[in-house]
């Protein structure tokens, strides 16, 4: 298995050209203001081509070390002056070995070794160890600090504990999403998947034949939270520490399935109970289910002469979740990776004592109409839409933001990726826009409490 | 008779690029790694640095010991391949072991050449391609008064520099009438020769030796004299002999594998007998430019043929093609920088002949500052660029010319700001 | 005295040493739940079944019962968690009926294809609408074809005893399958009588070792999956599907045959023998029948002696189980007579009569002669059929052999 590092990410769209990067990392590293000891380097031209063809669309580029996995710089050094860190997966120049030969410069074709002529030799990003300064700098949330790669490491070595060759459809974000629960919550489990796609996918298997490796079952669409509660009695009984985690769409989750779920929560059972959100029924040919926002084209909801989607909102249901007071209820997106590691974490370890339910947004390229390709940017304007927002609550903590909202991108760049909102008027754009301020002035209320308190 | 899955011939860039790439795809099969040479790996680049001093020869090793464990590398050193017999899939050492291969891959490298003078096979005269060769030369250097280095390519600059620095009166003799011919055009060659007349290195340049003979007077025989074209006599105790160098393929011979100037081999790196594979300074292969077959003897090609090699071996599937060579040189002098990617000479190379109209030549020269950039493009893509002084990212350009990359909505911001503009473009492309 | 207000000894052992014990059914039902020893309970109350869950309730707080006791939101999560719990390894207990048997459907038809071994009391009521809370078989005969064993107790004693029992047949390796045990809403569930409780070793020996999970379950140490789907045609999913519902009804079969083995078994040790399947009253020289069910055997039985002082020939049948149907056993009882009565607590829409009645004159037809029969309704929503309306009955059955034949069936009550 490879090894996952952090990397500094960079996001095109948010970046300004301001440069404080490149001031800060000249600072860092040469102690002083001019940009040319900067070893990040942000590229902005006055004559955008505005010919897509030519490869320079006039937006604003980035030059740096990309600390390749397989790096030719290394390969092309004839003095072993730079090796790939296996540790923290950076690329090391070791000045007393460099001869100054500049071959490292041929082998990189992001400009990510250069020669400085004032000192005489290459430099590279060296991400400061772990702790750039660029990215400390930059205003605008351009520059980001990467640290999914750790995620890797911690479950490289993990059994995959789902069937290779699930039948999820492209793109679908729910086999990645229960792939990197089940290698982390580890084997000691028993695992309900309700009606959906999960079991769907293949999950509890077909035909005698069992999709995972570890004990799993089809609950009724309606009754997953008490049958885990009823195992998890049995396991407390005679004395075993089992985890008991449920895999649910959200119809099973918050229309038929919800008083269940709501009864289990109030009796603060001890279980891991996790909404995977695809905003409707997806498995059955997608249609409306309650947490299907308003406006979306669904199979039930259609667009017509009468109807134009969805016509009433979605309901809330990690805040639902929260007002029962579990012991732990996060938001979640896969866009977030180590986010949603660190919410997993939290949610096991409360499962051991209570009632925690883990609420994952699962945009669904089939479902929503959008590319294969696209889930996971899909998630990630989700969310940095405030559309769906991330933050976890403990009764003695509160409510916690574990990203900001302050920010966000425009509503309509989430919006127009995705098929099932191609019908919006104006008018139903702005209604989605008001919910969301809605969403997240409460959810701030809620936080503020938090702070209070 | 002993047996390995991959066999390679060879410790230097395109072996060890090819044990990599091999490793990715398939960590466990037999690999065997056998050089004539008795170091851990080391490049021949590194040489000139640990003439100077700036490397230490036992500080230059490309892989230590664990390397090979940790990646189950059989290394066998000071073996050397006298033939193979592809039929049977063997390959014979110089001691007459037999190995017996599923996979061969030739990195033999190349070895310099000794001109046919009369007279030098009588003389003691150095070269430089091993570790044992540099240590000498730096010996040499300590006790020598007088150098004398044929050719002015690559290797002969670098040891003129050296000697030089060194403190010796070094003159340096070229049959051609300019310095690095290939990788800059006259101008450019003239700048760089200029450092080295101020330096005080005497440039015979378009001249050849015709005869060499010791010299009389040197008790130890360790002098010689050399006789120019023109009927100058030149005296020195120390010869280097630089006058490029020629692939290594002797062993080749009843083999039945097709070679010219190097080991023919096509854009897998494959050669014309099954299983095997040559790549490095020995394969002759595919020219970016034409239709020919080079050898480009650079370190890049090296490593990038090495890759290609390894990957066709151990059937990677996301083998690709060889975009074939592209000359490119980064040489330090004197504390300047020269930089050549591509074609550098309209007028001579594979652009040679191609109607001018066609190509277009952006040149910048400021002599004073030692500033020199000269661009040259073919229907908006880049050929070649070479520059003295001037910043570029060669592997940004490499990319350009290798990718084909229509530089004609932004021309003139590249032919001004090559760096940026370059940078800019494949960050674009990159995304 | 409600539950709440008695004081009870803290251990089964200490609780239930042989004694006679003055209760209703419901804490009859209780009673036996504690005997059986289940590790997880889970209820949620309901009229005429709510008492007993307090008795059960108040025996987990007492220590009577050691098992995990969970109220849960609703019958559905009831059978729900009993399922999981199940399917753990635990011997589960419930009780339900009317609207929340109906709330507890989607589970419900589940359990007997998950051969889940739960055993639920049923305290029989009618069914909405009209509003009612009384008893009724109407719930009971819904569920009749869900595949769960179904076993109709006459008496308080009867629902103690039988509430043991069926743990030993559902749970019997042939078997696996739920049980109910029906005990008649008001009638038995509120009826105070004296009965005797039997002391806990003997039914420990009884029960024997508790091995609920040794068929398919969720347990990490042997993990697998329940419940796959079985896919559709073309594919081996039908096969699979249609042998393993022949085994479910293979196991219902062989139901009859351990509740047989059963009852004797409990007649030996304890010394109270019951018809485990069907029983006949005082039909060896009879020449008609009535057929009766649960708690109203009683007064038919009364009246049936009533009739034997008038000379009538008159017998009865009562059949204690109802789900598997015992055909044969029916049968044999049937074979002595030449008309027949059925009486029902709740009706069979599709054909006008009750459902009993159905089922009996069915399994007649392979006596291969021709049975005269009529079916009576009576004692919905809670009404009495006294011994009066058994005379009428036997008066009414009667007329068959003379030739009468009734197109409709006879409702009692109808003018009480
Ligand atoms: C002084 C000097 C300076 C240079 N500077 C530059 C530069 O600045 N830029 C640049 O691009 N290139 C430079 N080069 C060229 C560069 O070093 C070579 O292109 C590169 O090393 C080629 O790598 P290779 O693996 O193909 O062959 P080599 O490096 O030649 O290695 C060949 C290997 O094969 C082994 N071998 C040979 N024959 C046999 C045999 N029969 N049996 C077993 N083993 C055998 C040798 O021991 C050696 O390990 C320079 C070369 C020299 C000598």
């Amino acid at each position: 298995m490879g090894i996952g590092y952090n990397t500094i990410t960079f996001n095109q769209d948010k970046c300004d050209g301001c440069g404080d990067c490149m001031l800060a990392c000249a600072q860092a590293k040469a102690g002083s203001d001019d940009i040319v000891h900067s070893r990040i380097q942000i590229l902005t031209t006055d004559q955008p081509s505005g010919d897509p063809q030519a490869s320079d669309s006039g937006a604003i580029e980035l030059a740096m070390c990309r600390q390749c996995g397989d790096p030719k710089c290394v390969s092309n050094c004839p003095a072993a002056a730079l090796t790939k860190n296996a540790t923290t997966g950076t690329i090391d120049w070791h000045a007393d070995k460099c001869v100054n030969c500049l071959l490292c410069t041929v082998g990189c074709a992001f400009g990510g070794i250069t020669y400085n002529a004032e000192i005489g030799h290459v430099t590279k990003c060296d991400s400061c160890d772990g702790n750039p300064a660029c990215v400390k700098v930059c205003p605008k949330g351009a520059l980001e600090y990467n640290t999914s790669g750790s995620i890797y490491n911690r479950i490289s070595d993990k059994d995959d504990l789902f069937v290779p060759g699930l039948s999820a459809c492209q793109g679908c974000n729910s086999e990645l999403l229960i792939r990197h629960t089940l290698r982390n919550v580890g084997t000691n489990v028993v695992v309900a998947t309700p009606p959906g796609c999960i079991p769907g996918m293949g999950t509890v298997g077909y035909n005698g034949k069992t999709g995972t490796k570890v004990p799993v079952f089809h609950p009724l669409l309606t009754n997953t939270a008490s049958m885990l509660a009823g195992i998890k009695k049995q396991y407390n009984r005679v004395g075993r520490d089992v985890t008991m985690l449920a895999l649910a769409g959200d119809g099973g989750v918050g229309d038929v399935g919800f008083q269940s779920l709501s009864g289990a929560a109030e009796r603060n059972e001890q279980q891991l109970f996790m909404c995977v959100d695809n905003e409707g029924y997806m498995n059955t040919g997608m249609q409306s289910s309650g947490s299907t926002p308003a406006g979306s084209w669904t199979s039930t909801t259609p667009v017509g002469k009468e109807m134009q989607g969805k016509r009433t909102d979605a309901k809330n249901m990690a805040k639902i979740m929260m007002m029962h007071n579990c012991e732990y209820v996060a938001t979640a997106s896969l866009a977030f990776m180590d986010d949603y590691y660190e919410k997993l974490d939290k949610a096991i370890a409360a499962s051991k004592h209570g009632f925690a339910y883990l609420h994952v947004y699962a945009p669904c390229p089939t479902g929503w109409r959008f590319p294969a390709a696209d889930t996971i940017e899909v998630c990630r304007k989700q969310v940095e839409s405030n559309f769906v927002t991330l933050w976890d609550f403990t009764p003695e903590q509160g409510l916690r933001f574990t990203r900001s909202t302050d920010n966000p991108i425009k509503m309509a760049e989430y919006l127009k990726q995705i098929g099932k909102y191609r019908h919006l008027s104006e008018a139903q754009v702005e209604h989605l826009q008001r919910r969301v301020n809605d969403q997240v002035r409460s959810l701030k209320a809620f936080e503020q409490l938090t702070e209070v308190s | 008779m002993p047996h390995c899955k991959y066999l390679i011939i060879g410790s230097s860039h395109a072996a060890l690029e090819a044990v990599s790439a091999i490793r990715m795809q398939d960590t466990e099969g037999s690999l065997t790694m056998i050089t004539r040479d008795s170091h851990l790996p080391y490049s021949p680049t590194v040489l000139p640095y640990v003439v100077s001093g700036r490397s230490k020869a036992d500080n230059v090793a490309l892989r230590d010991q664990s390397y090979f464990e940790q990646h189950a590398v059989e290394f066998v050193t000071n073996r050397s391949l006298s033939s193979i017999e592809p039929d049977c899939n063997t390959a014979v050492l110089d001691n007459g072991d037999r190995w017996q291969y599923e996979k061969l891959l030739l990195a033999t490298g190349a070895s310099p050449i000794i001109p046919p003078i009369p007279g030098l096979d009588k003389v003691k005269h150095l070269v430089l391609r091993t570790l044992e060769d540099a240590v000498a030369l730096r010996d040499a250097s300590q006790k020598a008064k007088k150098a004398i280095v044929l050719g002015a390519g690559l290797v002969g600059m670098h040891g003129a520099e050296n000697l030089a620095e060194a403190g010796l009166e070094v003159t340096i003799i070229e049959m051609q009438t300019q310095v690095l011919p290939g990788y800059f055009d006259p101008q450019a060659a003239q700048m760089i020769q200029s450092a080295f007349d101020q330096h005080g290195i005497n440039m015979k340049m378009g001249h050849k030796a015709v005869s060499i003979s010791p010299q009389s007077s040197d008790q130890q025989n360790t002098g010689c004299r050399v006789e120019l074209d023109s009927g100058e006599t030149l005296d020195a105790d120390l010869l280097l002999v630089s006058t490029g160098v020629r692939p290594i393929f002797d062993y080749c011979s009843g083999s039945h594998l097709q070679t010219d100037q190097g080991i023919l081999v096509d854009n897998h790196m494959s050669t014309n007998q099954k299983n095997i594979w040559a790549a490095g300074d020995v394969a002759q292969a595919k020219d970016f430019y034409s239709d020919t077959k080079v050898t480009t003897g650079i370190l890049p090609d090296a490593v990038e043929q090495g890759r290609i090699a390894g990957m066709a071996m151990s059937d990677d599937p996301s083998l690709k093609n060889y975009s074939g060579g592209v000359p490119i040189n980064t040489y330090t002098f004197y504390g300047q920088q020269a930089i050549s990617v591509g074609t550098s000479d309209s007028s001579s190379g594979p652009l040679n002949g191609e109607p001018t109209d066609k190509l277009e030549i952006e040149l910048t020269v400021d002599s004073d500052k030692g500033y020199f950039q000269k661009i040259i493009f073919k229907d908006n893509r880049l050929q070649g660029i070479s520059g003295i002084n001037a910043a570029l990212d060669p592997g940004i350009m490499w990319q350009l010319i290798l990718r084909r990359i229509d530089l004609g909505a932004v021309k003139k911001e590249f032919v001004a700001q090559p760096l940026e503009t370059g940078r800019r473009l494949m960050s674009g492309t990159w995304r | 005295m409600t539950a709440i207000e008695k004081t009870i000894d803290s251990t089964l052992e200490s609780a239930c040493q042989s004694k006679t014990l003055v209760c209703d059914g419901n804490e009859a039902a209780a009673w036996g739940v504690a005997l059986s020893r289940p590790d997880v309970i889970a209820v949620y109350p309901i009229t005429p079944q709510s008492s007993l869950v307090e008795y059960v309730s108040q025996f987990v707080a007492e220590g009577i019962i050691d098992a995990e006791l969970m109220n849960v939101e609703g019958e559905h999560s009831v059978l729900s968690a009993l399922q999981g719990a199940a399917l753990a390894g635990a011997r589960t207990y419930t009780a339900t009926c009317g609207p929340g048997l109906a709330f507890m459907f989607e589970p419900y038809i589940r359990t007997p294809g998950l051969r889940l071994p739960i055993v639920a009391s049923l305290v029989t009521r009618d069914t909405l609408t009209p509003q009612c809370v009384w008893g009724g078989h109407q719930d009971a005969m819904l569920v009749k074809e869900a595949g769960w064993i179904q076993m109709y107790c006459e008496t308080v004693q009867e629902v103690l005893d039988t509430t043991v029992m069926a743990y030993r047949i559902g749970e019997h390796p042939d078997v696996m399958l739920p049980v109910n045990v029906n005990s008649d809403g008001n009638y038995l569930s509120y009826g105070v009588t004296g009965i005797s409780l039997p002391a806990a070793p003997l039914v420990d020996a009884f029960l024997g070792e508790k091995n609920v999970n040794w068929h398919a379950a969720l347990d990490p140490e042997r993990p697998m999956a329940i419940d796959p789907l079985t896919g559709g045609a073309g594919g081996p999913g039908p096969k699979m599907f249609v042998n393993y519902r022949k085994g479910q009804t293979d196991a219902m079969q062989n139901a009859l045959r351990v509740i047989e083995e059963t009852h004797k078994d409990w007649g030996d040790r304890i010394g109270r023998h019951y018809s485990p399947l069907v029983e006949e009253y005082r039909l060896a020289d009879a020449d008609y029948a009535i057929v009766t069910i649960g708690s109203m055997t009683g007064a038919a039985k009364d009246a049936v002696d009533e009739a034997r002082d008038r000379g009538e020939a008159v017998g009865l049948i009562k059949v204690k189980t109802f789900r598997p149907f015992p055909v044969a056993a029916i049968n044999r009882a049937l074979n002595k007579v030449k008309a027949i009565g059925v009486v029902d607590r709740s009706v069979n829409f599709g054909w006008n009569c009750g459902p009993l009645y159905q089922e009996t004159i069915a399994a007649a037809q392979k006596l291969q002669r021709f049975m005269p029969s009529a079916s009576f309704i009576g004692g919905l929503a809670g009404a009495d059929i006294t011994v009066e309306h058994f005379s009428e009955v036997i008066e009414d059955t009667a007329k068959l052999l003379k030739g009468h034949s009734y197109d409709e069936p006879v409702w009692i009550n109808r003018n009480d």
